[in-house]
């Protein structure tokens, strides 16, 4: 992309460089820099810590990486994430912990086939129609405890305590599991057709339509594959709190979001990967961890986020068209 | 349970007419069927008016009014919403309540729809204890009295309500200063985890604890103070970073704003493995602190404050306030201490 | 005749639903059908109101405002932090940090080209943390009881606050039909690369409507403060929520290019009556929150149905 002039050619392979990498050589500087002022910040205790503290918002954020792709949003996880982790420590004492982990499972699934029809076959839109059933699904969550919380009885001597709390080879079992969500959806989002087809659908509706079962089908399925994910988070948020609150979900569907589009997946839809998603969780998680270390008050980080947001997103559009401003 | 008639007829008749709603979209294929459409909207309607008269009939001698923090956002604001309902029923007396779901202008709004409807008494847990003064400025000059339940609302306003019902917040903040003293033998670091700041009851926990320390035991010091919304899942993290910025040896206590906080902590301090050497106090009692105190060492004191009491003493108080009756400005219930020691006399809380 | 019919149904759908929720209401409770009730509602809609004419502009170019909840609350704990220097100087300070808010949002939008989407998420996350700053987490108390006074002036019969909303979405419906703002707002959320290449200052224009969302809820801001005498943390959590919900009801397409704000008004109206009627009814607040929900998505794939598509 040289023209010659090698003032504009550095430019170009400097924002090359920083769309490739920049996300993480802002990562890197944070770390660094903030360990500079905090010892702690580095130690494996704090970052045991932090990994397992971003797990849950982890693990959703594989699920909406694939929906963010397909160029749809799903703005109903919150709420889902709250009635999931209520289901399951509800019916834990009821009818037992596998039974109540397949149940939580199943609703995931269900809620995912309402958001999916609504979107994929009904072809609402789905910025709205996702709100409404934030709506709904934070009511459904109140009637079905009817507002009370829940809790499993004797927590010390549950199994279930495992997903949350549990350790495997000393690392903490939602680190775990998050790493294997990374690892399986990185897989299917860039070994098999479905992924072709996501970044497809996303990047390109009008090419894509000649396909045109197969993208109501796909956006279909996607939004079943949130409903497991967040159903997934549900357990490991029930798992580690042991008790669920009727509205502990709330605002995670910002949360997530916000480290999806971190990472550098594109909002526009057709970009992005599980990978990049990775990175954008760690770093709101290191970020919030920073600013507890580094005695600030918990609330400059949003402002931070903020810059960092704007920031990263910029230098990735930038440099896709080669230029800063448009 | 008249309420709850009400609310099925009600439900019913809306799904009735969004199934009509349905059935237009049902014949879209460029063509509504117009006669069809407006036969069922005809017939709902009908059914409509006939369950409006119906449900007129219910004659309405006293009606309390009254406006929620957020119902919902835990067991004790829930079981405190239903008790109030219970009791009102109890009374034989018409309720309209209503949720703010913390959203300090839609409780103002709530209020102003209450004055509307001409309530005998509004009952306002407040959202926020500021903005609702102007608003109970103008219900005052409507004539119809205030009582201020469970948090108080900002000086400012004391003059334009006739009452408040609830828990003394800063004896409570007072009460756990003096367990945790009694914990620590007087001498320690602590850190504390509060509720949502700017909440009153949160301020005046944690005003309570302060001031009692500061005025009577010079051994104890306070550390740190980070909010945890009264959220178990915040104060979790808070405690984990608590943990991992002061060492082993650096904090001896830990006061939390109540027991689902609490709870929060503990499960912290459980995996960080530092259970032996820490002592919390709490200012209220929740069921799972119940167990935790009956089971560990951790939590040395809370204090026991029952929704069910509190809800019953404001509708009380309420109704006294509908027929025109003078109460008394402060109306405390008794929320006692409850340690290891004295544990057993009482039951294990269902909120 | 038969297909005029059916087109005025199909724009005017909001209009329908309008008053069906009324007579609804007006028949299963008694105090629906009053004077003061309707003042209540129409000065219960005016802030969210007020603000939906803002989101609409940035809708109808095709993007969209998350920020306006906070920029709402911040606006509203300035006014009242800025109260000793005088209520026209406060009131002045908080427009202005409402425009300055708008203009970011929209230079990131127009100039860097980001998705709106996620300039305004970015900027609901940093104006939270600017409130929580400048309020430092406390509720700080307005001191000048004059203010209040400001939110309970009636001309007539009408609340103050929905007089300005009123006066507000009038000039704003005259802007969008009759000035080459107005048409230009439509033109590019219609196809913007068309609409740039027609010689329209796209950029100028997504820049200036982003500032008029800014503004709309600062002035929404000055209101809700002048209601409450206090600035708080909690405001305007969901509100960006129901804004945009009122603005889509109304009719208005989320991809740009068609609307109205005399529509939107239909869509601010409807949700303030299902608020106040629900409420009179004394529905729990559980159902409450759940027919809210259903009633949205049903009115969505109703007015899917009915859709005019923009050509």
């Amino acid at each position: 992309m040289s023209n010659g002039k090698l003032g504009k050619f550095s430019k170009e392979k400097i924002l090359l460089i920083l769309k490739k990498q920049g996300i993480l050589i802002f990562f890197a500087i944070l770390l660094l820099s903030v360990s500079l002022v905090s010892d702690k910040f580095l130690s494996l205790r704090n970052i045991t810590l932090v990994l397992r503290q971003v797990s849950i918002t982890g693990v959703m954020a594989c699920g909406i990486t694939f929906i963010l792709i397909s160029g749809n949003y799903d703005l109903s996880i919150g709420s889902l994430l709250s009635l999931t982790t209520v289901i399951v420590i509800n019916l834990h004492d009821k009818i037992g912990p596998v039974p109540a982990i397949l149940i939580t499972l199943v609703v995931g699934v269900l809620i995912g086939i309402i958001n999916g029809t609504l979107v994929g076959y009904l072809k609402l839109n789905s910025m709205i129609v996702t709100l409404g059933m934030l709506t709904v699904l934070q009511a459904v969550t109140l009637i079905y405890t009817g507002g009370t919380y829940s809790a499993i009885s004797n927590p010390e001597e549950a199994w279930f305590r495992f997903f949350g709390r549990g350790y495997v080879f000393g690392i903490p079992t939602p680190v775990i599991i998050f790493g294997l969500f990374v690892i399986f959806f990185t897989i299917i989002l860039t070994k098999t057709v479905y992924g072709k087809y996501l970044f497809a659908l996303g990047g390109n509706r009008t090419a894509s339509l000649y396909t045109g079962i197969k993208e109501n089908y796909i956006t279909f399925i996607t939004y079943i594959v949130t409903g497991l994910t967040t159903a997934v988070a549900g357990i490991m948020m029930g798992s580690r709190m042991m008790a669920a609150q009727n509205y502990i979900g709330e605002g995670y569907e910002f949360t997530v979001l916000t480290a999806v589009v971190l990472g550098g997946t594109s909002l526009f839809g057709g970009s992005g990967s599980v990978i990049k998603t990775l990175v954008g969780v760690l770093i709101l998680g290191f970020l919030s961890n920073a600013f507890i270390m580094l005695g600030f008050p918990y609330y400059v980080q949003w402002i931070v986020q903020w810059g960092i947001i704007i920031g990263a997103v910029w230098m990735d559009v930038a440099s896709k068209r080669g230029k800063l401003w448009a | 349970m008249g309420g709850g008639i009400k609310l099925n007829i009600e439900v019913s008749y809306l799904l009735e007419n969004l199934l009509a709603w349905s059935i237009i979209s049902k014949n879209m294929r460029g063509q509504i069927e117009l006669k069809k459409l407006i036969i069922v909207l005809a017939l709902s309607l009908i059914l409509v008016a006939a369950s409006g008269l119906v449900l007129a009939q219910e004659n309405a001698d006293i009606v309390i009014g009254m406006t929620a923090n957020n119902t919902g956002v835990d067991s004790y604001q829930t079981l405190h919403d239903q008790a109030f309902r219970e009791k009102c029923d109890e009374l034989g007396v018409e309720y309209n309540i209503l949720d703010a779901r913390g959203e300090p202008m839609r409780q103002v709004n709530q209020i102003q729809d209450l004055m509307t409807k001409g309530v005998d008494v509004i009952v306002v847990w407040p959202v926020s204890g500021q903005a609702i003064v102007p608003v109970l400025r103008q219900v005052q000059q409507e004539g119809i009295p205030v009582l201020i339940a469970n948090s108080k609302i900002h000086e400012s306003g004391f003059e334009l309500v006739k009452g408040f019902a609830g828990p003394d917040n800063i004896t409570q903040g007072v009460y756990a200063a003096q367990m945790m003293a009694e914990a620590l033998g007087g001498e320690g670091k602590i850190v504390e985890v509060m509720g949502t700041p700017g909440y009153i009851t949160a301020e005046e926990r944690s005003a309570g604890f302060h001031q009692e320390i500061e005025a009577n035991y010079p051994g104890l010091e306070i550390i740190e103070t980070q909010p945890a919304n009264w959220n178990r899942e915040k104060s979790q993290e808070v405690m984990e970073n608590y943990l991992t910025k002061y060492d082993e040896g650096e904090i001896d206590g830990v006061y939390v704003g109540d027991d689902n906080m609490g709870v929060g902590a503990i499960n912290a301090i459980k995996s960080a493995g530092r259970g032996s050497n820490l002592k919390m106090t709490s200012a209220t009692m929740f069921a799972d602190g119940y167990d935790e105190m009956i089971a560990g060492d951790i939590l040395y004191g809370t204090l026991y404050q029952s929704p069910i009491d509190d809800a019953n003493y404001t509708a009380e108080i309420a109704l006294k306030l509908a027929k025109g009756e003078e109460v008394d400005f402060f109306n405390y219930f008794e929320t006692p201490k409850v340690t290891d020691e004295n544990i057993d006399e009482y039951e294990r809380p269902v909120w | 005749m038969k297909n005029r019919i059916l087109k005025l149904i199909k724009e005017q759908s909001i209009w329908i639903i309008l008053i069906f929720s009324l007579i609804f209401f007006g028949i299963m409770t008694a105090n629906f059908f009053s004077f003061r009730n309707f003042q209540n509602i129409l000065l219960q809609t005016s802030i969210n109101g007020i603000m939906a004419i803002g989101m609409t502009y940035v809708i109808l170019n095709g993007n969209i405002d998350l920020s306006i909840g906070m920029i709402y609350a911040l606006c509203a704990a300035v006014v009242i932090g800025f109260q000793s220097l005088g209520i026209v100087p406060s009131v002045l300070i908080a427009l202005a940090v409402g425009l300055i808010i708008g203009a970011i949002n929209g230079i990131f939008v127009a100039k860097a080209e980001i998705n709106a989407f996620i300039v305004t998420l970015a900027a609901m996350i940093g104006v939270k943390g600017l409130l929580f700053v400048y309020t430092g987490e406390r509720a700080i108390i307005g001191t000048n009881l004059n203010f209040t006074y400001l939110a309970s002036i009636r001309i007539g019969f009408m609340p103050l606050p929905a007089i300005i909303f009123i006066v507000l979405l009038i000039i704003g419906e005259y802007i969008l039909r009759n000035t080459s703002h107005g048409r230009n707002a439509y033109a590019i959320g219609g196809n913007q690369d068309a609409a740039e290449k027609a010689g329209i200052d796209v950029k100028k224009h997504i820049i200036i409507n982003f500032m008029l969302s800014g503004g709309m809820a600062a002035i929404a801001g000055i209101i809700a403060a002048s209601r409450m005498n206090t600035a708080t943390t909690t405001l305007g959590r969901m509100d960006h929520l129901w804004v945009i919900i009122a603005v889509v009801l109304g009719g208005t397409n989320l991809n740009g290019g068609y609307g109205s704000l005399i529509r939107t008004l239909g869509g601010i109206l409807v949700i303030g009556i299902l608020n106040n009627g629900l409420n009179l009814m004394n529905v729990h607040t559980f159902y409450n929150m759940l027919i809210m929900g259903i009633i949205l998505i049903l009115v969505i794939y109703i007015g899917k149905k009915f859709e005019v598509t923009k050509s």
